[in-house]
This record gives structure tokens, C-alpha cells and sequence, in this order.
């Protein structure tokens, strides 16, 4: 989960920035569309993991380690 | 506007529309079958309520594999975002995202390792042919107007008249797909309730409420595509309606019809296409 995090503050920080310089610089417009089409989706998804609630200690073990069951 | 603001602003719009639209569906949904239902902010409010949702993996899942496939999700929505009303591209990349989409479906229901999302997996590959359709409506608009670009079918209808009077069948043939990808769809059978929400199943928490985003950006770009291939330049107010409209129509169909087993689904939707196919090319020879 910390390994988690710390990649999803980098690609946040990264998508962020990339985005930013598309809108302050307004590059060419095929450098702003590969921004928007990799920043975009990895901007929400850095900013649902980093807000997402998280396990306690003690739970966090079978939260990531319980395997299907019933099938 | 400067490009990305264009784009940003407009991947707003495509999330906000598309998620009240399908809050809207459900509504209409409940309505027809005497349900009081949720009420329609409720889609959008589900979406952003997941994103502070714990997630967990499941062991069996392909990391980081089952976590990228929704990545991919959403950049091909954002890319329908692109090429659709802010650059008003080829209709080709259009087509390209939907055969991607399937792509996603298959690759989402297996990275999880569940058996839901399996027989899901299965169902997109055996459901590829109901993108026939839209292939075909792509293919129709191209010899009516000798373009496939986007904004030149604007500018074509603008001189000549909506296409929706020149080759009704192919916009039946969208309005087809549109009801494909409609939640609770007749032919939905790769999130048949049956498997529970079939390629979906083992994604949840903030990665369900991340592929909500993508799907309600999906259902707004699919309505846009088919307000203007058929009705030409219209305005703002023109969008809101149309949208409304299909989605209302969509969720009566959707309320009152069961869900087709996957061989009638496939059969269905590939009959309605041979059918708009050939009318379609007999009204332009004729």
C-alpha cells in the first residue's frame, strides 16, 4: 500500500505538471493531445488512490491477501 | 481557447452530461416499471462517492494489469472527447476506440481472475459483432457524403439537410448501438446480471467509481456522435434535448424488454444491420 502511494503522488505530481505546461505553453497540438489522453485518466486515478479511505493495521493483511471464495 | 483547456472543459461537460443522462435512465427505468427509483443526481453522486472508498485487490488479479485496464478505459473516452467535440476528427478513430473498447471489456473481466468477469470476457469477444453496426452506419455516411470526417459531415448537412432524412435506417442502425451500450440493455450481455456485473464485478471501490467516470463520458460521446452524424449543426439547446430524448427513450426500451441470451443478442443486432444495410443502399441507388 505505501508503494501504492508513493507512485500515485509521482504520477499525480507528473500528470499534473504535464497538464499544466500544455495550458500555460499551448504546444503543439499533438504533444497536447498525448498529454490529455495519458495525463487526464492518470490524474483521476492518482487522485481516487490517494484519497480513497484507508484498511487498519490489522486488517490490511486479508484486505489484499483473501482469495476468492465460494467458486 | 487555448487546446487543453478545450479539452479539459469538455471532458467536464462529457462527465457531468453523461452522468446526469444516466441517472436520468434509471429514473425512467424505475418510473415505467412502477419503482419510485433513485433520484437522477444519485449516478454522479455514486461515481464521486467511490472515490473515497477503500480498495483492495484480489489475489488472483494480474497486477498491474487490473489496474491499468481502467487506465486504458478512460483514455479512450478522453480520446472520444478529442475526436469528437472538440476536433471533430475521423470517424475511422471513432470506430477504433469501440473495437478498443471491446478490447477492454475482455482484458478488464479476465485481469481480475474471477469466473464473473470470465464469462464476461468470453460474452465481449462473442458481442464484437455488434460494433457491425456502427461500422456500417460509418461506411453509409462515408457514400452519402463522400467524407469521414466529422466536421465535414457537419458541413454537408448544413448545405444539404440532416442525414436522419436521407438514410433513416442507418441512424436506426445507431440508435441500435446506443441502446446496446445502454445500462440494462437487451443486448448488454457482457454486464448481464447474470454475472453479476460482468467484467465489473471485481472492480470496486475508487477503480468502480474510476470506471464510472469513463462510462459516463462513453454514454455522452455515443449520444453527441449520433446528434450529429443525423441532425446536423444544431445548438447547445438541440444537444440537451436530443440527449434527453434518446436517454428517455433508451430507458423505456431498456424497462420493459429482458435481457436476450447472448446468441439472440448477437443475432438481433447483426439482423438490424443486414436489414439497414441493404434498405439504406437501395434508397441511395434509387
Amino acid at each position: 500500500m505505501k508503494k501504492m502511494r508513493i507512485a500515485s503522488i509521482v504520477i499525480l505530481i507528473l500528470s499534473l505538471l504535464a497538464i499544466l505546461y500544455a495550458l500555460v505553453f499551448s504546444p503543439a497540438d499533438w504533444i497536447v493531445y498525448t498529454i490529455a489522453i495519458v495525463g487526464i485518466p492518470f490524474f483521476v486515478l492518482s487522485i481516487g488512490l490517494l484519497n480513497m479511505s484507508k484498511p487498519k493495521k490489522d486488517e490490511e493483511e486479508e484486505r489484499t491477501k483473501e482469495p476468492f471464495i465460494g467458486y | 481557447m487555448n487546446l487543453m483547456a478545450d479539452i479539459l472543459i469538455n471532458v467536464i461537460i462529457a462527465f457531468l452530461a453523461g452522468s446526469l443522462l444516466l441517472g436520468l435512465h434509471r429514473k425512467v427505468m424505475a418510473r415505467v416499471q412502477l419503482r419510485p427509483g433513485p433520484p437522477i443526481v444519485q449516478y454522479l453522486l455514486h461515481s464521486l462517492k467511490f472515490f473515497f472508498k477503500e480498495v483492495s485487490f484480489p489475489k488472483t488479479a494480474s497486477m498491474p494489469f487490473y489496474i491499468g485496464i481502467t487506465v486504458i478505459l478512460a483514455g479512450i473516452w478522453v480520446t472520444g472527447v478529442i475526436v469528437g467535440p472538440v476536433a471533430k476528427g475521423s470517424l475511422m478513430i471513432l470506430f477504433g476506440i469501440y473495437a478498443i473498447f471491446k478490447i477492454v471489456e475482455h482484458n478488464s473481466g479476465s485481469s481480475s481472475g474471477s469466473p464473473y468477469g470470465k464469462l464476461s470476457c468470453v460474452r465481449a469477444v462473442f458481442s464484437a459483432a455488434g460494433e457491425l453496426p456502427l461500422f456500417a452506419v460509418i461506411g453509409l455516411v462515408f457514400l452519402k457524403t463522400g467524407s469521414m470526417n466529422i466536421a465535414d459531415v457537419i458541413a454537408y448537412q448544413s448545405a444539404h439537410g440532416p442525414l436522419i432524412m436521407s438514410i433513416p435506417l442507418a441512424a436506426i442502425m445507431l440508435f441500435a448501438l446506443i441502446l446496446t451500450k445502454s445500462p440494462y440493455s437487451p443486448f448488454a450481455i457482457t454486464k448481464g446480471k447474470d454475472i453479476v456485473s460482468g467484467f465489473e464485478t471485481e472492480h470496486y471501490g475508487v477503480l468502480r467509481g474510476y470506471i464510472m467516470f469513463s462510462e459516463s463520458i462513453a454514454f455522452y460521446i455515443l449520444l453527441w456522435l449520433f446528434l450529429t452524424l443525423f441532425f446536423g449543426p444544431i445548438s447547445v439547446v438541440g444537444y440537451v434535448i436530443g440527449m434527453i430524448l434518446i436517454t428517455i427513450i433508451t430507458g423505456v426500451i431498456n424497462a420493459i424488454t429482458p435481457m436476450l441470451n447472448p446468441n439472440h443478442s448477437v443475432m438481433s443486432q447483426i439482423t438490424i444491420a443486414i436489414v439497414c444495410i441493404a434498405g439504406t443502399v437501395l434508397m441511395l441507388v434509387a
